[in-house]
C-alpha cells in the first residue's frame, strides 16, 4: 500500500525543471485496501482460537459421528486377541479384553466433551447466580463468601473425589461433582466485576434515576460479566476435562462400562510397561483436547480483554 | 501489626469450620442409606447396621457434627471402617512420601520457573519468551498422569536412568530417596512450573517498565542485577502469592502422581479409601490437606510484610 500512495514520490527529479519539485498528480481514487476475509482476518489476529478451534471441531466430529469413523463397538471383548499391538486392522491395537482401542478412544471423545462443555455451562451459570446475589445484596456477601472461601480451600480435585466417593459412578455424577468444585471460583470472579460495576457512574447513575434492580442488574451488571465469564468457562471446561480423566484413572470417575480416555488409560496401567500404546493413544487425545481448549480460551482473553494481551 | 496478626489467624476457624461442616455433611448429603452406600452392594444388614452405628448414623445431624468436632479438635479423626486403624495412625504412615514429594517438587519449581519467568519477561516477544510461553500452555494442558507415563517409560524403561516405580524411605539413604523422587516431582511439577513462570512473567513484565529500574540501569547496574535484584525483589509478592496458591495444585497432582509411581503416599490412601467407600479415612485425608493449605496460605499473608515493608496491617 505505502509504495502506491500519493505522497510518497520524491524521486521526480528527472521530469522536474532544476531547482523545482514538482508533486505527482493524485491519483482519482485510493488503491482499494487489499480485503481480508473474516476467517484469515480472524487468523491474523488470533491465531490460538483458530488452531483450538479447528482441534475442537475435529474432536467434536469424530465424537458425533463415532459409529462412522471404522469403528467397532468399543465394549465387545474378545479375550482371544488381548494385547494386540497396533497393526492396519487394530489401528490403536487392543486392550487385555481384546476390546479395539481406536474404537474406544473415539468413543471417549463423547465422555470428555460432554462432561468438560456441561461443567463449564453449569458451573458458569451457578457461579454467576451465587456471584450476583453475593456482590448485590450487602448482607448475603459475608455469609457466601465465607462458605466460598471454605470451600476454596479444598483443593477442587480432591473435593470432586470426596463427592465421588459418596455415590456411584456415573457421568452425571461426575459432571455434578466437578461443577460443584467449579463454583466457588466463578462465584469469586463475578462477585468480584460485580463490584467494581456497583461503582462505576453509569449504575450510579441507573441507581439515582430509580431504574429497578432487576433492570439494573439485566441491562447494566449482566453484559460486563459476560467477557470474563466466557474466559473463566473455557479454562473451566480445560480443567473439567482433566480432572473427569483423573476421577477415572483413579476409579472413581466413569464407570468402566464407558469408555472415556481416563478409563482406558486406568486399565493400560497395570501394563503400561510392556504395552505402553495403550495408555500412550488416549493420552495425546486428551493432551491435545485440552490444548485446543486452552488455545482457544487465551485467545478469548486477549481478544476480550486487550489490557491482558501483553501479559502472555 | 499485632492486631492484624490476630485477626488473620482467627480468620483460619470460620474457613476450617465450613470445610470441616462441608466434610462432615457429605455423608448426609449422599442419595440413600449412606451406611448401605459405604457398605457395598454384597453387604449384609448386619454390616450395614454396624457401619451405621460406627458412623453414629442413628443419631441427630447436630449432636453427631459437634462430637465430631470435638473429637477433632482433640487430634482424633475417627476409626478406618477397613482397617479398623486409627485414620491418624494411618495417616502418621503414609505423610513421609507425600511431604517428601511434594517438598521436592515445591523447590524444583520454584527454581525453574522463576528464573525461566524472569527471562521471559526480560525477551519479552522473542523467541526465547515465545518458547517458554508456549511450553507454560503445554504444562497446563497435558494431564499430570499423561507426564508421569511419558517421563516413566523414556527416563525409566527406555534409558534406566531413575527408578520406575516406588518410594525410598530417607533413612535408607538420601541418594536414593532422592532418585526415587526425581520422576515424580518433575511429574507433578510441570503444572506448577507453567503457573509460576506465567505469572513471574507477567509481574516482572510490570516491574520491568517502572521509574527504578530505568534508573538502575542508568546508574550501570548490570543486567543480571537489575533482573534478579531490582525487578524481582519487587515483584515478589504476586510471585510468593501465586505459588501459595498453587500448592492445591500439587495437592491434587500429588493424589495421581502417586498412584502412577506406586509411591505409598497420602495421595494412595486417598485412592484406596475411595475404592473401599472407607469414608473417615477420605474425611481425614481431605480435612489434613485442607487444613495445610489453608495453613500455607496464611503463612504467606503473614510473609508480605518480611518481604515488602511498604505492606503494613
Amino acid at each position: 500500500m505505502s509504495a502506491a500512495h500519493p505522497l510518497a514520490g520524491e524521486s521526480l527529479g528527472g521530469e522536474a525543471p532544476p531547482g523545482l519539485a514538482v508533486a505527482r498528480p493524485l491519483p482519482d481514487l485510493y488503491p482499494p485496501r487489499k480485503a481480508y476475509g473474516r476467517i484469515r482476518r480472524t487468523w491474523r489476529r488470533h491465531p490460538t482460537i483458530v488452531i483450538g478451534g479447528i482441534i475442537l471441531l475435529i474432536v467434536a466430529l469424530m465424537a458425533i459421528l463415532a459409529p462412522y469413523l471404522g469403528t467397532v463397538d468399543p465394549t465387545a471383548i474378545a479375550p482371544s486377541r488381548r494385547t494386540r499391538v497396533p497393526s492396519a486392522q487394530y489401528w490403536f491395537g487392543t486392550d487385555m479384553l481384546g476390546r479395539d482401542l481406536y474404537s474406544r478412544v473415539v468413543y471417549g471423545a463423547r465422555v470428555s466433551l460432554l462432561v468438560g462443555f456441561a461443567v463449564a455451562f453449569f458451573a458458569s451459570i451457578a457461579g454467576l447466580v451465587v456471584g450476583l446475589v453475593s456482590g448485590m445484596v450487602r448482607w448475603a456477601d459475608s455469609i457466601i463468601m465465607r462458605i466460598v472461601d471454605g470451600l476454596m480451600s479444598i483443593p477442587p480435585i480432591l473435593l470432586a473425589i470426596a463427592l465421588m466417593a459418596l455415590t456411584r459412578g456415573s457421568i452425571e455424577n461426575v459432571i455434578l461433582a466437578i461443577t460443584v468444585a467449579e463454583i466457588p471460583r466463578v462465584a469469586r470472579l463475578v462477585r468480584g466485576v460485580v463490584l467494581s460495576l456497583r461503582e462505576q457512574p453509569y449504575v450510579e447513575a441507573a441507581v439515582t434515576t430509580g431504574t429497578r434492580m432487576p433492570t439494573i442488574i439485566w441491562r447494566h451488571i449482566l453484559p460486563n460479566t459476560l467477557a470474563p465469564m466466557t474466559v473463566q468457562a473455557t479454562y473451566i471446561c480445560a480443567s473439567a476435562m482433566i480432572a473427569e480423566s483423573i476421577l477415572s484413572f483413579i476409579g472413581a470417575g466413569v464407570p468402566p462400562s464407558t469408555p472415556s480416555w481416563g478409563n482406558i488409560m486406568a486399565e493400560g496401567r497395570a501394563l503400561w510397561q510392556v504395552k505402553f500404546y495403550i495408555i500412550l493413544f488416549p493420552a495425546i487425545f486428551l493432551s491435545l483436547t485440552v490444548l485446543a481448549v486452552n488455545l482457544v480460551g487465551d485467545g478469548l482473553r486477549d481478544a476480550l480483554d486487550p489490557r491482558m494481551a501483553k501479559d502472555a | 501489626m499485632f492486631g492484624f496478626l490476630v485477626k488473620r489467624i482467627l480468620a483460619v476457624i470460620p474457613v476450617m469450620a465450613v470445610v470441616g461442616l462441608f466434610v462432615f455433611s457429605l455423608l448426609s448429603l449422599a442419595p440413600g442409606d449412606p451406611a448401605a452406600l459405604i457398605a457395598g452392594d454384597q453387604a449384609s444388614p448386619a454390616d450395614i447396621e454396624r457401619i451405621r452405628a460406627s458412623l453414629g448414623l442413628d443419631r441427630p445431624f447436630l449432636i453427631r457434627f459437634g462430637e465430631w468436632g470435638w473429637r477433632i479438635l482433640h487430634g482424633d479423626l475417627g476409626t478406618s471402617l477397613f482397617t479398623n486403624m486409627p485414620v491418624t495412625t494411618m495417616i502418621g504412615q503414609r505423610v513421609q512420601p507425600t511431604v517428601s514429594l511434594m517438598l521436592v517438587t515445591l523447590i524444583l519449581a520454584v527454581l525453574v520457573a522463576v528464573p525461566l519467568g524472569v527471562v521471559a519477561a526480560w525477551k519479552a516477544g522473542r523467541l526465547l519468551d515465545r518458547l517458554v510461553m508456549g511450553a507454560a500452555v503445554l504444562g497446563f494442558s497435558v494431564p499430570v498422569f499423561v507426564i508421569g507415563y511419558l517421563l516413566a517409560y523414556v527416563f525409566a524403561l527406555e534409558l534406566g536412568w531413575l527408578p520406575a516405580q516406588g518410594y525410598t524411605p530417607i533413612e535408607q539413604g538420601v541418594g536414593s530417596w532422592f532418585a526415587s523422587l526425581v520422576l515424580p516431582s518433575l511429574t507433578l511439577g510441570l503444572v506448577y512450573i507453567a503457573l509460576i513462570a506465567r505469572v513471574t512473567r507477567a509481574t516482572m513484565l510490570d516491574v520491568l517498565s517502572q521509574d527504578y529500574v530505568r534508573t538502575a540501569r542508568a546508574k550501570g547496574v548490570a543486567q543480571g542485577g537489575v533482573l534478579f535484584v531490582h525487578a524481582l525483589k519487587n515483584a515478589a509478592v504476586p510471585i510468593v502469592t501465586v505459588i501459595g496458591i498453587g500448592i492445591a495444585l500439587l495437592i491434587g497432582g500429588a493424589v495421581v502422581t502417586e498412584t502412577v509411581f506406586a509411591i505409598p503416599g497420602l495421595g494412595r490412601l486417598t485412592v484406596d479409601a475411595i475404592l473401599r467407600r472407607d469414608y473417615p479415612v477420605i474425611q481425614g485425608v481431605v480435612l489434613l490437606f485442607s487444613f495445610t493449605y489453608v495453613l500455607v496460605n496464611l503463612a504467606i499473608d503473614l510473609l508480605y510484610t518480611l518481604i515488602d515493608p511498604r505492606i503494613r496491617y
